[in-house]
């Protein structure tokens, strides 16, 4: 599969206002999110031939055979991502501020956060759901004014995730929470987010953390408070030219529509560079 | 406007105008053709009167008219020839006196060419110079005349008051229009402002109601209000628009384009028998005349939401062919038993309730069902939009060059399968009343329970749903109904499942028996009736098999001698032979017949070669029968040797 892609940056004082709008130009209620991060960085495992099999390929689906060269071929940074609630963080003992879920999205009663919202407040680690994401560094020389890549998602057994990731030779490098609102226009996902970060003083950095610190604790990445808004297009069959021209325009029709409230462009490509040194 | 104004405007008309319209021009070359037309009309009359010989007799009218003036002529002539030498003198004169008046006139400008150049060449010479005739040139040089404007002689007083007198009365005349003028625009300003509070207050009176007003996306100054649904079909959603327009006197007005203004709904009758006994109410009754724009909004709203759900209706319809709907250009028609049937169409509101003697009600027995439906298809298609917003909120597919097909809303579907269901179940529920009477008559205990319209898995619910789509969810899933009872064999229970599903298959009806039959434990109704009939003649046979069984457990009472027991000779057939306790031969024959309503039982000789019974008792389910002897009593009554 791959993925087409716009950023923008969003200042804080803005995104108030351009989540009203998204919300009106998409017809929904904001989609409330909470993520957990992990990076995860390849590592070859002295012992581990990573030539071809020969003949065995053949039989391989064309799948397999691409997570095959994926998993063994170059060496990637990964994500695992798993959705989390406000809930599963830390009381703080003090009212919940902006973090608190929205309450238009509650009444709407279509988000299906909402369940066990009321089992408990803690945070189960060894329930915790995962997907893998990988994500190929964007393609390079096309002509076009959107990010594209190759990319790839799977699930994960649940709970602890490291010794798995470390079966199939990845290391835990570090973990970060993103926050942010999902909104749907057609094909296009619209993810106004932020990167928040976990208090430094929490401890062991080499494996994720069992319990989570209260949400008032996090700091966001960008001290200003500004927020990314990320929209992306995912198309089946990256090799078809029509459908990815069809999925570029569908995103050039937003910026369009966005024109007056915020300037979505390509990012950097090499700020996407996933590739492990 | 001021006093030297009205100089310039003497030439126009007495008032003082500022021209605001261009002015027409005139076209310099009038249309001769409908003038000549109507010349030729007036003096010759129509052109339908023209005839070849009136024709004919013109022209010769004109060749005799000619031949008379070139005679006339030609009489004249030669008086003419008399002075022809006179004549041309004359016209050698007369020549001569033009070329000379010509030379003169053109003298003359020339002088005054040369004069006003001579004048003008003291200001501007090189200028001047090119419209000064050579010899002028020559002669005289440049900028050597002068003009100097001199005191003209004092006007006499009178002349000098009529001026002050005209140009006063002039003056008055303008500010007069002037003030004419500014009043009108006064006016003018003043009702376009009322008519302008009084839209936007109107506006303002649709907003507060809380409708969505914006701009129209194609027309980015007029304002227009969304009561559309965002969830339906992209043509139904788009046609949620429309747009607020003001009248002259600030009203407003509802435009919605090219669409007609009428109000349509979904009409839903039920024929039972050709006769029409039921149709279904219109829900908005708007007053007529008087329509505030609420009215006209919400009854645009309403004509779309039917609009879209008759659209669906058929939509759905046609992939229903299959199950007996039949769609015709606006109409959609199913039958739900053999006698009653089902209409649906979109019909106009206000049409309806005038000429209702198109369409004769014959009766209102079935309003209520009528009703009932009309209200189901809209709560169905409101689901379906909760639906549409459900999917359309969660992450799309990736995109692909496969076409997403969206499905057909189920709304006809639920609605066939209640009342399909509801009919067999009735019918199921009557016919095992009707077997039990028969029992009952026969002195028989026995009983049934029936648990109508059970859910079928109902651990499968989704808590997370809104109540509401909860509780028509639990519409859209396989209708189930059970009915189960005991019979006169207390170890042989029997049960009967109805099942009705559209949606899913095995399609329309199932029956699903089960019953234990100890005497009989190789029996078992075949698995999924889908006929009536059958399973009818399935329950009959059954019930008369327990029939049998019970006959043959017969026992007389301890110390009654003399008394035969009866064995199932042929059970499938309903036919017992008793067995002497003492002989062991076979003498009397017993033949039990069961029908819906009615059961009987012969009793013959075995040797009875024609087979005419000797005694036979029948029990009719008819609560006012005489007293009859029960079905052991007669057992008993007949099994005395």
């Amino acid at each position: 599969m791959h993925e087409l892609l716009l950023f923008a940056s969003v200042p804080h004082h803005q995104h108030h206002e351009l989540r009203q709008q998204l919300a009106g130009l998409t017809a929904m209620q904001p989609r409330h999110r909470l993520e957990r991060r992990l990076i995860f960085k390849a590592y070859r495992k002295p012992g581990v031939i990573t030539t071809r099999v020969g003949a065995s390929q053949n039989v391989q689906g064309v799948d397999l055979q691409r997570l095959n060269k994926m998993l063994n071929g170059g060496m990637f940074y990964t994500q695992v991502v798993g959705p989390v609630l406000h809930e599963n963080f830390a009381a703080a003992g003090v009212t919940r501020g902006e973090g608190g879920d929205d309450p238009d999205a509650a009444m709407s009663g279509i988000d299906e956060s909402q369940k066990d919202s009321f089992s408990n407040s803690s945070y189960d680690y060894e329930s915790q759901s995962w997907k893998l994401e990988f994500r190929d560094i964007p393609e390079a020389g096309t002509r076009s004014a959107v990010t594209a890549r190759l990319m790839a998602s799977a699930g994960l057994p649940k709970g602890d995730i490291i010794e798995p990731m470390n079966a199939w030779g990845y290391g835990f490098v570090t973990e970060y929470v993103v926050e942010g609102d999902i909104f749907i226009l057609n094909d296009i996902v619209i993810f106004l987010h932020r990167v928040l970060q976990y208090p430094s003083e929490s401890a062991d950095p080499h494996v994720p953390r069992r319990q989570l610190p209260p949400f008032e604790q996090m700091t966001p990445l960008d001290k200003s408070g500004s927020y990314v808004l990320q929209a992306a297009i995912t198309v089946q069959d990256g090799g078809n030219q029509e459908t990815m021209r069809t999925a570029s325009q569908h995103l050039f029709g937003l910026r369009e529509q966005l024109r007056s409230a915020v300037r979505l462009e390509q990012a950097d490509r090499l700020s996407l560079d996933t590739r492990a040194k | 406007m001021s006093s030297d104004d009205h100089g310039d405007s003497s030439t126009a008309t007495d008032s003082f105008t500022i021209p605001l319209r261009p002015l027409i021009e005139k076209r310099d070359r009038p249309d001769t053709l409908p003038v000549e037309i109507a010349q030729i009309n007036a003096q010759w009359g129509t052109f339908r009167g023209v005839n070849e010989d009136q024709l004919r007799a013109k022209i010769q009218e004109e060749k005799d008219k000619e031949g008379l003036e070139d005679e006339e002529e030609e009489g004249e002539k030669p008086a003419g020839e008399v002075d022809s030498a006179e004549r041309l003198e004359q016209l050698y004169k007369r020549r001569a006196e033009i070329t000379q008046f010509a030379l003169q006139a053109q003298m003359e400008t020339m002088f005054a060419l040369d004069f006003v150049s001579l004048l003008l060449s003291k200001h501007a010479p090189r200028q001047a110079e090119t419209s000064m005739s050579a010899f002028l040139r020559k002669a005289v040089p440049l900028g050597s005349l002068n003009s100097e404007i001199v005191n003209p002689p004092p006007k006499p007083e009178s002349a000098a008051q009529d001026a002050k007198a005209v140009s006063r009365g002039w003056r008055l005349q303008s500010f007069d229009s002037a003030a004419n003028k500014l009043l009108k625009s006064a006016s003018r300003l003043e009702t376009e402002v009322a008519s302008e509070t009084r839209y936007w207050s109107e506006v303002l009176a649709v907003k507060d109601k809380g409708w969505k007003v914006c701009r129209l996306p194609r027309e980015r100054q007029a304002l227009g209000v969304q009561y559309g649904f965002l969830e339906a079909t992209p043509i139904f959603r788009d046609r949620g628009l429309a747009s607020l327009r003001r009248a002259d006197d600030g009203s407003l007005i509802l435009d919605k384009g090219l669409v007609p203004s009428k109000s349509r709904r979904v009409r839903v009758r039920v024929k039972v028998n050709d006769r029409v006994t039921g149709c279904s109410k219109s829900t908005s009754s708007t007053a007529d005349g008087e329509e505030s724009i609420e009215t006209r909004i919400l009854q645009a709203r309403d004509t779309v939401y039917e609009e879209e759900l008759f659209h669906e209706l058929v939509r759905e319809a046609r992939i229903m062919g299959s199950q007996g709907v039949t769609t015709r250009q606006n109409l959609i028609r199913f039958a739900v038993s053999e006698e009653q049937e089902i209409m649906l169409d979109l019909a106009d509101t206000d049409l309806e309730s005038s000429s209702e003697d198109t369409d004769v009600i014959d009766s209102h027995e079935d309003d209520v069902l009528a009703d009932a439906i009309a209200h189901s298809t809209r709560i169905l298609l409101c689901y379906a939009h909760r639906q549409n917003l459900r999917r359309r909120t969660q992450p799309p597919p990736p995109l692909s060059q496969k076409r997403r097909h969206t499905p057909e809303y189920q709304l006809l579907r639920p609605i066939l399968a209640y009342l399909q269901h509801h009919s067999h179940v009735q019918w199921l529920e009557s016919f095992i009343k009707d077997m039990y009477g028969v029992l009952k008559t026969a002195g028989v205990e026995c009983d049934h329970t029936a648990n109508l319209f059970l859910p079928v898995n109902p651990q499968r619910k989704n808590h997370s749903l809104p109540k509401v789509e909860a509780l028509v969810q639990g519409f859209l899933v396989p209708l189930e109904s059970t009915v189960s009872g005991s019979l006169i064999t207390p170890q042989s229970p029997f049960r009967v499942r109805i099942r009705t599903s559209l949606v899913t298959p095995p399609f329309g009806t199932n029956y699903d028996i089960s019953m234990t039959m100890p005497q009989h434990p190789g029996i078992q109704p075949p698995a999924r009736v889908g006929l009536r009939d059958e399973a009818a003649a399935i329950l009959t046979h059954f019930m008369m098999l327990d029939v049998v069984s019970a006959v043959s457990s017969y026992r007389p009472q301890p110390g009654a001698d003399g008394h035969l027991t009866w064995q199932a000779a042929y059970p499938h057939h309903g036919e017992l032979l008793t067995v002497s306790p003492t002989t062991g031969e076979h003498k009397k024959k017993m033949k039990v017949t069961l029908a819906r309503g009615e059961m009987t039982l012969h009793v013959s000789h075995v040797r009875a070669a024609d087979g005419t019974s000797t005694r036979s008792q029948t029990w009719k389910a008819d609560p006012i029968a005489p007293q009859q002897p029960g079905l052991m009593e007669f057992v008993a009554d007949v099994s005395m040797e």
